[in-house]
Order: structure tokens, then sequence, then C-alpha cells
């Protein structure tokens, strides 16, 4: 017998299940949207974390400092290696470094004028692209730039990048620490709530063993239950998170306002979206393996 | 079609329900299993169908060693045998056609052909124009009826009835009976599980005899005897 017609038992079997059985399944449903709600939180949290050290790692600068002896030759070949990785460079010559100290001096600027011409020496400053905001990457540039013959010394804030490092190290591992425990949670009360609807139609189960049903076959319908609950789940959560991010995140960048994340919203996109039910549509399905798996041996 | 050889069942702390059971049910057989409460009738058929295993011993049906079967197996042996149990077991909120229909969906059927075949079912049974009632509307002979529907829409070899007229007043249990025997004439083994002493004289089949779990008397043994003498 065709697959075609297996596939039609599979789906009218599903949708008769939610219509005897809405209990259950709304209250799977209300149970996923909660859920994926919370993790949309998390994502979207995760989200401005994100931004929040990528402007911070804009903040990491390098300067290269030149030997005054480099030729010019070399200075526009180290130049251009480095625009080459990615990197932003500006030169700094020694009239240009002596003027910007001036500058920087103010009033007491005079001081400078007993010093004879140029007393600085010319430096590279260089913007770093995100892939290299590591202390470690940029501790290897460092050393390779020193080696170079027209440098002189390396400057690469190392304390400051660490701490950048740490701190973003420290709130991916307990962001990604606190997903998969929540996501842990999630699968275990959906199953466990799928497991109310499976027991509500377990003479269903029972009859559809009896008259010859595989496990596979009694086990298709649910599972396409589960992933209709987590996409249904999906659209609430998304619902609430749309309410949130225009009702209540506003409020909270206001009062957080030294911080510059960007709304919410203008972070949460389609793939966002796509990810919110996917992740329902997963859950759901997940939940359903494992609670028809239980109703199967029981 | 189905061969029992010392077939023993019991259960952990509990003396066996069945022991050393031996008996051979033909092809187009129909038989009575009788004895009293905890005989061990039901654990006899639930055997048959792989619902349990036995402690020890072989079975065979339809040539196949069911003791021994893989569980993945199973599914595939029991669409060749319908059962009918005492207490119905039909969905409430399906109709009388979804529930017959149930075992065609098993199989994959197309709607269109298992709708087809359901309908000439129910008119066997004789409850065709009760296509789209709900079982809870119906008698509790016709609810009998609708799960022999149910056990037979797929031509399954054998039909094991567990005290389907248990439930059921005299003149239903005659009606529920004369539509088995009818079945049985059209091919099908038939093992019917019954403490009812009125049907077993009226209906003037083979009997087995279970008491305690052991077979203790066997009319085709009987009649055998009597023939070879």
């Amino acid at each position: 017998m065709g697959a075609v017609a297996k596939a039609e038992v599979f789906w009218r079997s599903a949708l008769q299940g939610i219509r005897h059985q809405p209990f259950p399944h709304a209250v799977a449903v209300l149970t996923l949207a909660i859920a994926l709600f919370a993790l949309g939180l998390g994502r979207a949290a995760s989200d401005a974390v994100d931004h929040l050290l990528a402007s911070l790692g804009s903040d990491v600068q390098v300067t290269v400092w030149l030997k005054p002896e480099a030729s010019t030759a070399e200075v526009d070949a180290l130049m251009a290696s480095l625009r080459g990785r990615g990197f932003t460079v500006r030169l700094v010559t020694s009239r240009a470094a002596l003027e910007r100290l001036g500058r920087e001096l103010g009033s007491t600027a005079d001081v400078l004028k007993d010093l004879g011409s140029d007393p600085l020496p010319p430096s590279l400053e260089l913007g770093v692209p995100p892939g290299w905001r590591e202390a470690a990457a940029l501790r290897r540039l460092a050393q390779e730039l020193q080696d170079g013959p027209a440098v002189g010394e390396v400057d690469w804030g190392e304390a400051a990048v660490e701490r950048l490092g740490a701190l973003a190290r420290a709130l991916r591992w307990g962001g990604l620490f606190a997903f998969a425990v929540l996501l842990g949670a999630t699968v275990v009360v959906v199953s466990a709530t799928l497991q109310l609807a499976i027991y509500a139609r377990r003479g269903e189960v029972e009859i559809q063993k009896l008259v010859g049903a595989t496990d596979r076959f009694v086990r298709a319908p649910f599972l396409i239950e589960g992933v209709l609950q987590g996409l249904t789940g999906a659209a609430l959560a998304l619902l609430g998170l749309t309410l949130v991010f225009h009702w209540v995140a506003p409020e909270l960048q206001t009062l957080f306002a030294f911080l510059q994340v960007p709304p919410p919203s203008t972070l949460w996109g389609m793939r966002r979206t796509l990810e919110l039910f996917g992740v329902g549509a997963g859950l759901g399905l997940v939940g359903s393996f494992l609670a028809v798996g239980r109703a199967l041996r029981g | 079609m189905i061969q029992m050889f010392h077939v023993t069942k019991s259960y952990p702390g509990d003396p066996p329900v069945l022991t050393d059971v031996n008996l051979t049910v033909e092809k187009g057989e129909f038989v009575f299993l009788t004895g009293p409460s905890g005989a061990g009738k039901t654990t006899l058929l639930r055997l048959v169908f792989c619902d349990e295993k036995p402690t020890r011993g072989q079975i065979l049906v339809g040539g196949r060693n069911v003791a021994r079967i893989r569980a993945a197996s199973v599914p595939y042996l029991r669409r060749n045998i319908g059962v009918v149990f005492q207490d119905f077991k039909l969905l409430a909120n399906r109709s009388v056609l979804d529930n017959v229909a149930f075992t065609l969906d098993v199989l994959g059927t197309p709607r269109s052909e298992s709708r087809e075949r359901v309908l000439r079912m129910l008119k066997l049974v004789g409850l065709q124009h009760k296509a789209e009632s709900l079982p809870q509307k119906l008698s509790g002979g016709e609810q009998q009826r609708v799960v022999i529907a149910r056990a037979l829409v797929n031509d399954p070899t054998i039909l094991l009835a567990d005290e389907p007229t248990g439930n059921l007043d005299p003149g239903l249990t005659l009606e529920i009976l004369d539509l088995l025997c009818e079945v049985n004439v059209r091919g099908t083994t038939v093992v019917v599980a019954t403490h009812d002493a009125t049907l077993l004289e009226r209906y003037q089949k083979r009997v087995i005899r279970l008491e305690r779990g052991r077979v203790v008397a066997d009319t085709a043994q009987v009649q055998a005897v009597r023939r070879t003498g």
C-alpha cells in the first residue's frame, strides 16, 4: 500500500487527535509558547550582548611605532600587508604626531618649542577587524610586526584586550550554559505535557497495536502533532516577543541608555524568526518522540 | 493453524497460569475454549496474538513460532489475527465507520477503498445503516458487532474472541454467536473463550476445557477416540 495513503492517514489521525483532545493540546502549545518566548528573549539578549561586545571591541587599537630610518617603500609594503588582512591603517608622521601632542597639551604646548624637529617617531594606527580582537591573535601579530625591518615597537593594549576577551568568553559560555539548561528543561516539560495528550489517547494506541500497527505507524501522527504544536507555540511566542520589543524594550533602553545597545526589534530579523519556528518544530518533534516512546514502552 | 507444545506461562511469585498445554486447532475450525474464571483462557488467547510470551514451550501460528518472534514482527503477525474483547475497545469519539476503518488505516489502505470494504463488512454484520453513528449510541450487541467487523475487515485467517458475549443479554448472545459461526463458514478459524455452558450445548462445536491452567478435556480427542474405536 502506498506511502501517500499512509501519509494521508497520519495527517488525518493527527488532526483528529487535536480536534478530539483540544485541552491537552492547548496545554502543550501554551507550554511550548512560554518556553520559546523565554528562549527568544534569551536570544535577543544574547544579540544585544554581542552587539555591545562588538562596539567595545571596535575601540581596540594597535599602534605600530616605526623606526625613524624606515624607508618609504618598507612602510608602504607594511601598510599594504595590513590592509590586505582587513585592518584599517592610518599613517601618523613624526610631524603629525608632534602637532597632535601640541593640541593635547593645549596652553602648555610651548614646552615643545625647545625640542628639536620631529622628536616623535612616525607610527601606524590600526583599526582591528572583529576576527583579530583577541589577545592571542594580537600577540601573534605584534610579534610578527616586531620582527619586521621597519617596526620599532608595537603597542596593542594587552591588558584591555585580555579583559575584554575574558568578558566576552564569560558571557558566551554563560549564555550557552543558560541556553542548554533552558532547552533541556523545555524538552522535559514539553515531553511531559505531550505525554498527557498521548495518555488521553492510550485507548487509540492500544487498538492500533491490537490491529497490527507498527511502532512507527503509532508514532507518526503524534510526531506530526508535536511539530504542529511547536509551530503554533512559536507563532504565539513571536507574538509575545513582538509585544515586548514594542512596549517593554524601549523603556529598558532608556533606562540603560549608557550601554548604547540598539532596539531589539532592529536586531531581530527574519533569520531569528525562522530560528524560532525551527526550534519550536524541533522541540515539538523531540518532545513527542520521547513521550510516545514512553507510551509505547509502557 | 494454531499449535501449542508444552506451553507454560507463569509470572514471578505466582503459580503458573498455564501448565504444559498441548493443543492443535486446524485451519477453518471453530473451537470453544472454556473453563472457570482464572482457568487461563484469556492468557492462552493473549499468547496466540503475541500480547504475552510463554515462559516455556512453543506456539506455532500459521506455521510460525511466535514464542521466538521478534518484537518488530509482532504487528505483521497480528494483521492475520482478528481479536474481539468483552469490553469492545471501541473509540468513543469516532464513528462506527472510522472504528472499523482503523484496521485498514494501519495497512495504508486508500480511503476510498477502505470505505467500500468497511461498508461491505458492516453490511455483513447488519450495521450498514449505523455507519456514521458513534459507538455510545449503539446497543451492546451492536457494539460487539462493530468490534467483529473491525476484527474481520482485513480478512484475517484467525479470529480470537475473548468472552465476546459476556456483557450481552441472551438474545444478543445468540446473535453474536450466529455471526461468528457465519464467519467460520466463510473459512476463518475461530476460537471463542467463554464460560457460558449453554452456548457449548447449543452450538455443538469442539470444546477445549481448561482448569487451573491445564487442558482437562478436549472434545476433538474424544471424537477421535470414538472414530478409531
